[in-house]
């Protein structure tokens, strides 16, 4: 179980390239550990045989238990429960920040939403990918065909963090723009307005959306452990602040767990579900936090 | 404020590394793209003033360390400025009574002008003021007086007769200054006529003492010193009831002296001597006293030596010498061995030393150890015996009676010899020491004696025998010995073991010599050392010896054929020089007077009658003025005045008024040193 739970770090994943093997290790890795699973009989499946009665389809007669037993009998299946997921990436420049030089927001978050991805199509839920910063830069419409995985997967490779964020702005547009209802999967870094990004969210949450928030956060960005003089310089603003960050590391991270609890608080309120994603730690709170979500509307 | 090295202040100007490097040196910071700026902005105003006011802190630190290591360097002094009202003014005066400053140049005696010159001085001080007296002959210390004491004081000193002596008066200035108040301000003032001897002992100080005024005038003569004196004498020779003495006689002065010297013995006075002496001339003249008629027995005479009146000082004019003449005893030395050859050698050295004047009346005659009987015993004063064999065991108690009734018995030692015998006149106490095992093994005997001061050796001949290169002699072997409890070894060898023991008896004493009289042992005896080996066997006879001493030196007279216990004193009474009486301790042969209490005679009031001559010391009354330049230099040298103080060394390390700084900057820089990286590093968290 150990070694499985390798191909859910984010550091393991970054080394692989190709996003089709990054999205497969990460399910493959985390069914393989998951035993035994909660969550069998979501897909189609055998569920049990019955006695054929008329006006029954031939189609589901099973002919092999006719051929042994010269009765008619019926195979019994569990109904499919198809569901779209938006997948909305957050890919705005701040997303490219990676505190230990190694895996990035964005690389981590690409790797959720490609692992998502994998395992919605692979239950045949229609998935879409919406990619923004300040605007929708990319909207891969929802699709259920496997083959779908590949240009979601493709999209996600190629994808480069620029922008400002607007998320408020996007969730609206997004909002006033979907006309099917299904799972709203948000995997942002959250910087931008609270008030607005929580008014967003409310608004998918109108619109009978159920949300769940993958915030990804790098290390450094809650801890801030840096010594010595600092000049740092935002990613978006480009504004600058010389100092040594160790004078200001308690004051910091009360403000950021501040804002994180505020945020939490918030999205519980609305009945969003939260997950704060550290990319340091791997990828099973995410795809467990997906499923539990899936698990709760099936 | 001063410094020792104040070179290394400029050290300090280092300071201007680390401004500069203030100043110039931006910040080095590292870059960091970062998303949460606005989580930083609040507590970012506050952290940069504080860090330039950290910055300020550490660099005042770093600054303060490199301040405080050049004033270290520099060793700086503190002077404490005080309050007038507050100082307190103490003198020390060195006055010199030495018996210089008894000459009078016809006006006045220089003592006189001396206290004149003191009392000048006191009455000018101010009149809280301490004063401490020192006078430089006696070494009297006055402490603590006031103005009036202190005029007393000076009225009531004298003149001593003796040299001054600066060590004891420097020493007391360095106790007062240890002693005095930071606020006190001491001042010296030495008044002497700076004589050549005394000079000297200013040349060989080497330490001086740091003083905050320091003042000299020497008190000279206004007219041509006219000083002549006896500056040495000593006994020539005494021949035929006639005492030769020959007198140094020196003008100090630069008047030509045309005096007239005459010497005096008891009722025996020495025609007079005409001397003609040229400025700062020295003479050696010989003058005879007949002391006709002397007798066999020792006597000592007092020789005055005088010159005639015509200089301004007496005192110096009259030499006290004392002349010990000893008595014309015969002495008869009994040589005994196994055969006549054995002792030939031995023979020999003592007949070539009855042939020198020393021993003129050595009577020496030959026995064979078997036919040795006690008539021999009755007859000889020395009996020397080249082996011990039973003969002597027999003998042993008469051999006791003879050492006790004050002869001397002289034992050598062979290879084969009655060890019974020994051990029997060994515990009798007779031997000083017991041999017994032959040791075959190359030696060689001490250069020196371990005790010349013995009585019944010839300390004398115990020098010539360094000069024989005694130590050169081998020996073939030697025995162990086990001295006796009462026995001193007297001379060992070079490895350790003793070579001559002796045993005293009052008058007599028994010697134990751990060699052999032929060459069966070793080669003393054959060689050019014998005779002198014989002489100091024998000890001091029949020779003239003086007693004279200067006035600083410890008078000693010895006393002969004294029963006496070793390591013991015993109370003696002696006449001192101003004639009082007083006790002196003796010590084995040797009377001991404590102070002699001025120059003169010193006699002893038991019998027989000593006597010893105490003198002025040599050079003492040279009145030879010193060079102002000179002499000013060598005050200046001596006495650390203030502003003098300030670059030397010594004063740093021994006066203790000024305050040197250095122990506190060492403490600063060691804290800081510590707390430094402590503090530096707490500021930048």
């Amino acid at each position: 179980m150990r070694e499985n739970r390798k191909y859910l770090d984010p550091a393991f994943l970054s080394t692989l390239g190709n996003m089709d093997l990054v999205a497969r290790c990460a399910v493959e890795g985390f069914f393989s550990g998951l035993h035994p699973s909660p969550f069998h009989g979501f897909s189609v499946e055998y569920s049990d045989h019955r006695e054929y009665h008329a006006g029954d389809e031939l189609k589901f007669v099973d002919w092999k238990v006719f051929g042994r037993s010269d009765k008619l009998y019926i195979k019994q299946f569990q109904q499919e429960t198809n569901t779209t997921a938006y997948i909305l990436l957050d890919s705005s420049k701040s997303m490219s920040f990676a505190g230990d030089g190694k895996v990035s927001k964005m690389d981590y978050a690409s790797f959720l939403a490609a692992a998502l991805s994998y395992l919605m199509l692979s239950q045949s839920d229609s998935t879409a990918l919406i990619l923004f910063a300040e605007t929708v830069a990319k909207y891969i419409p929802p699709h259920s065909k496997r083959t779908h995985l590949n240009i979601i997967l493709k999209t996600l490779q190629q994808n480069k963090p620029a922008g400002q964020t607007n998320l408020a702005g996007v969730l609206h547009t997004f909002a006033e723009t979907t006309k099917r209802r299904g799972i709203v999967i948000l995997i942002s870094d959250l910087l931008d307005d609270e008030d607005d990004i929580f008014k967003g969210l409310a608004h998918l949450k109108f619109l009978k959306h159920d949300v769940i928030v993958f915030q990804t956060m790098d290390h450094q960005e809650l801890h801030l452990d840096y010594e010595g003089l600092i000049q740092f310089e935002d990613l978006e603003s480009k504004a600058k602040i010389r100092t040594f960050p160790q004078s200001l590391k308690e004051g910091y991270r009360q403000r950021v767990a501040e804002f994180l609890d505020e945020i939490e608080k918030t999205t519980g309120n609305t009945g969003i579900d939260y997950c704060l994603l550290n990319t340091s730690e791997p990828l099973d709170r995410a795809l467990v936090a997906y499923l539990a979500k899936r698990k709760r509307l099936m | 404020m001063s410094f020792t090295a104040w070179i290394f202040l400029l050290g300090g100007l280092a300071v201007a590394g680390p401004l500069i490097a203030h100043l110039l040196a931006k910040p080095r910071f590292r870059r960091l793209p970062f998303t949460m700026l606005r989580f930083l902005r609040t507590g970012q105003v506050q952290s940069q003033s504080r860090r330039k006011l950290r910055d300020l802190l550490i660099l005042l630190l770093r600054c303060t360390m490199i301040v405080l290591i050049a004033l270290l360097f520099a060793r700086p002094i503190l002077h404490l400025r005080h309050k007038p009202e507050q100082t307190k003014h103490t003198y020390c005066l060195g006055l010199d009574n030495s018996m210089s400053m008894a000459y009078s140049d016809g006006d006045k005696v220089l003592f006189d002008k001396l206290k004149d010159s003191a009392v000048d001085y006191v009455r000018s001080a101010e009149p809280d003021s301490l004063f401490h007296i020192c006078a430089l002959a006696s070494g009297d210390w006055m402490q603590e007086l006031s103005k009036e004491q202190v005029l007393a004081e000076i009225g009531t000193l004298k003149i001593e007769p003796a040299s001054t002596n600066i060590g004891d008066f420097l020493s007391g200035l360095n106790r007062t200054n240890r002693a005095k108040h930071s606020n006190d301000e001491t001042s010296v003032l030495v008044l002497s006529d700076f004589t050549p001897k005394t000079l000297r002992q200013f040349v060989r100080i080497t330490e001086p003492s740091a003083v905050d005024r320091m003042d000299y005038t020497p008190i000279l003569s206004s007219k041509p010193v006219n000083n002549a004196a006896i500056a040495e004498a000593h006994v020539v020779n005494l021949a035929e009831g006639t005492l030769t003495v020959s007198a140094a006689v020196a003008n100090y002065g630069r008047t030509p002296q045309k005096r007239r010297l005459t010497a005096r013995a008891g009722s025996h006075e020495s025609a007079p001597t005409d001397i003609h002496l040229l400025a700062h001339q020295r003479g050696t003249y010989q003058i005879q006293i007949d002391l006709q008629p002397i007798g066999k027995e020792p006597s000592f005479w007092p020789v005055e030596l005088s010159l005639s009146e015509g200089d301004g000082l007496r005192a110096d004019d009259t030499f006290h010498l004392a002349v010990s003449i000893p008595g014309y005893n015969d002495m008869n030395v009994l040589l005994t061995g196994e055969s006549d050859v054995e002792l030939f050698l031995l023979k020999t050295a003592m007949e070539i030393l009855s042939r020198t004047r020393s021993y003129n009346a050595l009577h020496i005659r030959q026995v064979l150890i078997d036919e040795l009987g006690s008539s021999d015993m009755e007859w000889a004063d020395v009996l020397v015996c080249s082996v011990i064999t039973d003969r002597l065991g027999y003998l042993a108690s008469g051999l006791k009676d003879f050492v006790s009734a004050g002869g001397k018995l002289v034992c050598f030692t062979k290879k084969s010899m009655a060890s019974e015998a020994a051990k029997q006149l060994w515990q009798r106490g007779v031997l000083a020491a017991l041999p017994s095992n032959y040791i075959h093994g190359r030696t060689y005997i001490q250069p020196k004696p371990s005790d010349y001061q013995v009585a019944g050796v010839d300390p004398t001949a115990a020098k010539s025998l360094s000069n024989y290169r005694i130590d050169k002699i081998l020996l073939k072997g030697y025995l162990e010995c086990e001295p006796h409890t009462d026995s001193r070894c007297l001379w060992h060898l070079q490895n350790g073991m003793g070579f001559v023991y002796l045993k005293a008896f009052g008058s007599g004493c028994s010697i134990f010599v751990n060699t052999s009289v032929d060459d069966s042992l070793g080669s003393l005896t054959k060689s050019n050392a014998s005779v002198a080996f014989c002489q100091y066997l024998l000890g001091q006879k029949n020779q003239i010896s003086e007693h004279c001493f200067a006035r600083d030196e410890r008078v000693t007279l010895p006393i002969p054929n004294r029963p006496m216990t070793a390591g013991t004193q015993q109370p003696y009474w002696v006449e001192v020089c101003n004639g009082k009486k007083r006790r002196a301790a003796m010590t084995d042969s040797l009377l001991q007077v404590p102070n002699p209490a001025g120059i003169g005679w010193i006699k002893t009031l038991g019998k027989p009658t000593l006597y010893a001559g105490v003198n002025l010391p040599q050079g003492e009354t040279d009145m030879t003025q010193p060079d102002v330049a000179e002499l000013d230099d060598m005050m200046k040298r001596v006495f650390l005045t203030n502003g003098e103080r300030s670059v030397s060394s010594a004063d740093v390390l021994g006066d203790k008024k000024p305050r040197p700084m250095w122990k506190v900057l060492a403490w600063a820089i060691l804290l800081l040193l510590l707390v430094e990286p402590a503090i530096a590093n707490r500021l930048r968290r």
